[in-house]
């Protein structure tokens, strides 16, 4: 598995007490995609013997990953279900971070027992300090901003894993451009990147065959070039990318079922932009790219890949365009001009790509030679 | 549907015989904009959708209907609404 967690992690373990009208839950170790399931069959388990308030205690966890937030959000909706809740005790800064995050932190209770440092793994060179931890306990959050526009240039990015870079570009500060790494028929290659600059950034380390992009895909853990001036690993890579204007690297594994097929990488212009927070973020985006991949099968052939996300990509920009149509049209904001577009893909039966293609195809004019009939009807 | 069971969309996934990856895909090329956690949240009942993200998400899952042979089983963020 990846060595995200610290350098000698617990076992992961599930002690289930019963205090009162509560079933408590105490986590020890790594939560990944291993052991994720465990957590799950704990948790239903106390939700069918009849516990509607439940708590899970993290004041021994070691790392949680994407899927232990899958497991929260889903026992989340359970206890909901039967009226009751989920408390979580004592969440790491980095816990606290990924639950604001992905917005449940409103939903679940919050219970801060102690103030403990996040681990973050072997690279890890800045602690959380309590001054952090207190100021995430007290409900400062950095919501992500939402984006509603991606990359365009098509050359840079072939595949929906730019809706990850584009998040993670947007969200973390201090970066100054975002790429995705996948091994392709036994090389890497950068399926996604923000600019050219961070393309020819990915295009170094293949060309000299070092960098922390490589290794994190190699070897399956991240890591983290602080400042480039006083970095010693890599020494033919380095040169080329301090002529690029880049100072600060933070790569993090991709994964599919617990092997590394790929990296995510954050790159900024000015040493020590990466903080705590930042790297608590793109194991959070890397675990959400690693979702993705595994989900729709990294596997299948990488033409039907690229041909489905590309089909996926065509259809968004369909539905954007006729969305801008009727923005224009009706003087109406992006969600009223998508309910308009509903509407008549479903008055008419068709999907909404088709209705989109329907409205922007009304809207064309022909050329002014064009055939009389083709006039007729487009104006008809 | 005022006494819809929280997780009313996942069991429309489940119906829809969709992972939780495809629909999220199909969510995403209709134009959606969330994660796929916070997608999952919104299925389970966790997280409250907006009107928007409801639509979204009840039109994926709807055309997986209809590609089926149904017809649109998943209701609209205004016939939700008015139910």
């Amino acid at each position: 598995m990846a060595t995200y967690g610290s350098s000698s992690p617990s076992e992961f373990s599930v002690v289930t007490t019963y205090v009162g009208f509560e079933a408590v839950l105490a986590v020890r170790g790594e939560v990944d995609v291993r052991t994720a399931p465990g957590l799950k069959a704990n948790l239903d388990a106390a939700i069918d013997a009849g516990h509607r308030f439940v708590v899970l205690d993290l004041a021994d966890l070691d790392f949680m990953d994407g899927s232990g937030l899958h497991v929260i959000a889903k026992c989340a909706g359970r206890l909901a279900l039967a009226g009751g809740a989920l408390t979580v005790r004592s969440p790491t800064a980095m816990v606290c971070r990924m639950l604001d995050i992905v917005g449940l932190a409103n939903l679940i209770r919050l219970e801060h027992t102690v103030l403990i440092p996040a681990v973050l793994g072997p690279e890890e060179t800045v602690k959380l300090d309590g001054v952090l931890t207190q100021a995430m306990t007290q409900g400062k959050s950095h919501h992500p901003r939402r984006v509603s526009a991606f990359p365009t240039d098509d050359q840079l990015v072939d595949s929906t894993l730019r809706l990850v870079v584009a998040l993670a570009h947007a969200t973390v500060e201090g970066a100054n451009g975002v790429s995705v790494t996948l091994r392709r028929r036994g090389h890497l290659a950068t399926v996604a990147a923000t600019d050219e600059t961070i393309s020819d950034m990915d295009a170094n380390q293949y060309a000299t065959h070092e960098g922390p992009c490589i290794d994190a895909s190699v070897e399956g853990r991240w890591f983290h070039a602080t400042s480039l001036d006083t970095e010693t690993r890599w020494p033919a890579f380095i040169p080329r990318a301090k002529a690029l204007g880049i100072n600060a690297i933070l790569s993090s594994p991709l994964l599919d079922r617990d092997q590394p097929i790929g990296a995510l990488n954050i790159y900024s212009r000015r040493a020590m932009a990466f903080g705590p927070e930042d790297q608590e973020l793109a194991s959070v985006f890397a675990a959400e790219a690693s979702t993705v991949l595994t989900d729709i099968g990294v596997h299948g052939t990488d033409d039907q890949l690229a041909t489905r996300f590309q089909e996926a990509l065509r259809t968004r920009e369909i539905i954007a365009q006729a969305q801008g149509v009727i923005m224009a049209r009706d003087g109406v904001e992006e969600d009223s001009a998508y309910s308009t577009l509903l509407r008549l893909s479903i008055d008419s039966d068709r999907p909404l790509r088709s209705g989109a293609e329907d409205l922007l195809t009304s809207t064309l004019r022909p050329p002014p030679d064009a055939d009389p009939l083709l006039k007729e009807r487009f104006h008809g | 549907m005022a006494d819809a069971p929280v997780d009313e969309l996942d069991a429309f996934r489940r119906s829809a015989d969709l992972t939780h990856g495809e629909l999220w895909f199909r969510y995403f090329e209709l134009g959606g904009m969330s994660t796929g956690i916070q997608l999952e949240a919104f299925l389970y009942g966790a997280l409250e959708p907006t009107d928007h993200d409801r639509d979204v998400i009840a039109q994926a899952l709807n055309e997986r209907f209809v590609e089926l042979g149904g017809n649109h089983p998943v209701p609209y963020a205004e016939e939700e609404r008015s139910a």
